[in-house]
């Protein structure tokens, strides 16, 4: 037997609205406090992760603690790609030595941020590991792979404070990157970083590096392809054909293809796009902004059906 | 850092602020003095975890904490208010929106907790005791004499049943 009251009760405890910045708070007093335990077990503040301008100002003072020039969102967004780049990859390439099931680890990750009037910076910067089957550490393509994701940080950084410097501080912004791990499995690595500044208007910035787990090399586009094919010809035609299905489908849906300025229209990719495959083994492509579609579309994807590029596809990735 | 439990606690806190949240509401009845709650356990919970020895009791000492920031907190504040100023019916100490829970406030703050952790939180009576740091059976007896006061009746087998 219910007692209906106690249910409506506890229903309507179950359902105490949770304030949306809730989360957010949590996670600020965590790393405070994760900030605080690291500075003091290093016994000097860790410049990497000096929190700005933001004291706690003793118990139960948390609500002033997030400083949240909240407002300026997000509207536009664009995606740059700096691909994993050559001599180092292909320096280690040549030794080439297999690391068959490779377990690869975020194993620490550093903060950058930074705030004061109107600018702020919060970055969140991973290190990996990437071991052998036998638990040893495999350690160029560690080295490779932390090395490349702490240029991109630093120049994320430096441009942050140039920002800083040039407008004396004075300047509105924010710029945040954070990252997730798009795929893992037997033979994919895919760290994925996703930056956003936001100034004027905002901007959206992705970078994906993908790693060969039995190589330990950072993967190119084309090297999900057999030699010599024309994979750029056929990924384009992909594309092009889901730029049309999709804009007649839904009229808000918008390309740069079939428009009144052809000079600008979509023709084909570059092969320097960012790209990752997802567990299930479909190459997707990650676009900037303004290179195939209006800022309001943002950062746009597309996947790409494993059809379309059957028979030229190198063994082991695409499925 | 040196404690390998962090990375533990602050996977729990992330599923579980939401909960945590709540409780403290049950205390303090609005909404920034209970995020306030919230967030100064997480960071509590994150600076101590180190001194939690056995990970089996990071759940109940994750609600033990929150528990503890709740009642410093109301004790903090009940102090700043000593004095002649008369602690005014604030018209912020209501739930929202919900009249059915302020049958809740004839409990006293401990028969609110544990009515709450063992009925709203689903958590068993063993756990619940290891929360308020009282015997099962005080639990019980707290649990009678909570739903006496808010004439709630329950079977002997809703009470005590355990998923």
């Amino acid at each position: 037997m219910k007692d209906e009251r106690f249910e409506e009760i506890r229903h309507d405890y179950q359902t105490i609205p949770i304030p949306a910045e809730l989360r957010e708070r949590v996670t600020a007093a965590m790393e405070e406090a994760k900030t605080e335990l690291a500075s003091s077990a290093s016994g000097k503040c860790n410049s990497a992760s000096l929190i700005g301008g933001q004291k706690r100002r003793g118990v139960f003072s948390w609500r002033k603690f997030l400083l949240r020039t909240a407002g300026v969102a997000a509207a536009a967004m664009l995606a740059i790609t700096i691909m994993a780049n050559s001599s180092e990859s292909i320096a280690y390439a040549m030794s080439n030595v297999p690391i068959l099931k490779s377990i690869v680890r975020i194993v620490t990750f550093r903060e950058y941020n930074h705030s004061n009037e109107e600018m702020e910076a919060n970055l969140k910067i991973p290190t990996v590991s990437i071991e052998d089957e036998n638990g040893q550490p495999v350690e160029n393509a560690t080295a490779q792979l932390n090395h490349q994701i702490e240029d991109y940080t630093n120049q994320i950084i430096e441009a942050y404070q140039n920002d800083v410097k040039a407008s004396g501080g004075e300047g509105a912004q924010s710029v945040s990157l954070d990252y997730e791990v798009v795929t893992d499995n037997d033979r994919l690595f895919t760290l994925r970083f996703n930056q956003s500044i936001v100034m004027a208007s905002g901007t959206e910035l992705v970078k994906i590096y993908n790693l060969d787990k039995t190589t330990g090399n950072l993967l190119k586009l084309e090297d999900l392809f057999q030699e010599g094919s024309d994979y750029i010809t056929a990924i384009s035609d992909s594309i092009k054909s889901q730029m049309k299905s999709q804009m007649a489908a839904d009229e808000s849906v918008s390309y740069f293809y079939q428009t009144d300025v052809p000079e600008t229209d979509f023709s084909q990719i570059t092969g320097e796009e960012n790209f990752y495959i997802s567990d299930s083994g479909k190459l997707t492509l990650v676009f900037d902004e303004y290179t195939v579609a209006p800022g309001y579309m943002g950062v746009v994807e597309f996947e790409i059906p494993t059809e379309a590029i059957q028979g030229i596809a190198a063994d082991g990735f695409v499925k | 850092m040196s404690t390998p439990l962090i990375p533990q606690v602050e996977e729990l806190i992330l599923t579980s602020y939401e909960s945590m949240y709540r409780l403290a509401y049950s205390y303090v009845k609005n909404e920034e003095d209970a995020m306030d709650i919230v967030q100064e356990s997480a960071y509590k919970a994150i600076k101590s975890a180190s001194t939690l020895r056995n990970p089996e009791h990071l759940k109940t000492w994750l609600w033990r904490i929150v528990i503890n920031t709740s009642i410093d907190f109301i004790r903090t504040r009940q102090e700043e208010f000593t004095g002649d100023l008369p602690i005014e019916p604030s018209t912020e100490d209501r739930y929202p929106d919900f009249d059915t829970i302020e049958a809740l406030n004839i409990l006293n703050d401990r028969e609110r907790a544990v009515v709450i952790l063992r009925f709203f939180e689903d958590k068993k009576i063993r756990d619940v005791a290891k929360i308020m740091g009282q015997s099962p059976n005080t639990i019980k007896s707290i649990l009678y004499r909570s739903l006496k006061k808010l004439k709630i009746k329950l079977s002997e087998g809703e009470l005590l049943y355990e998923r």
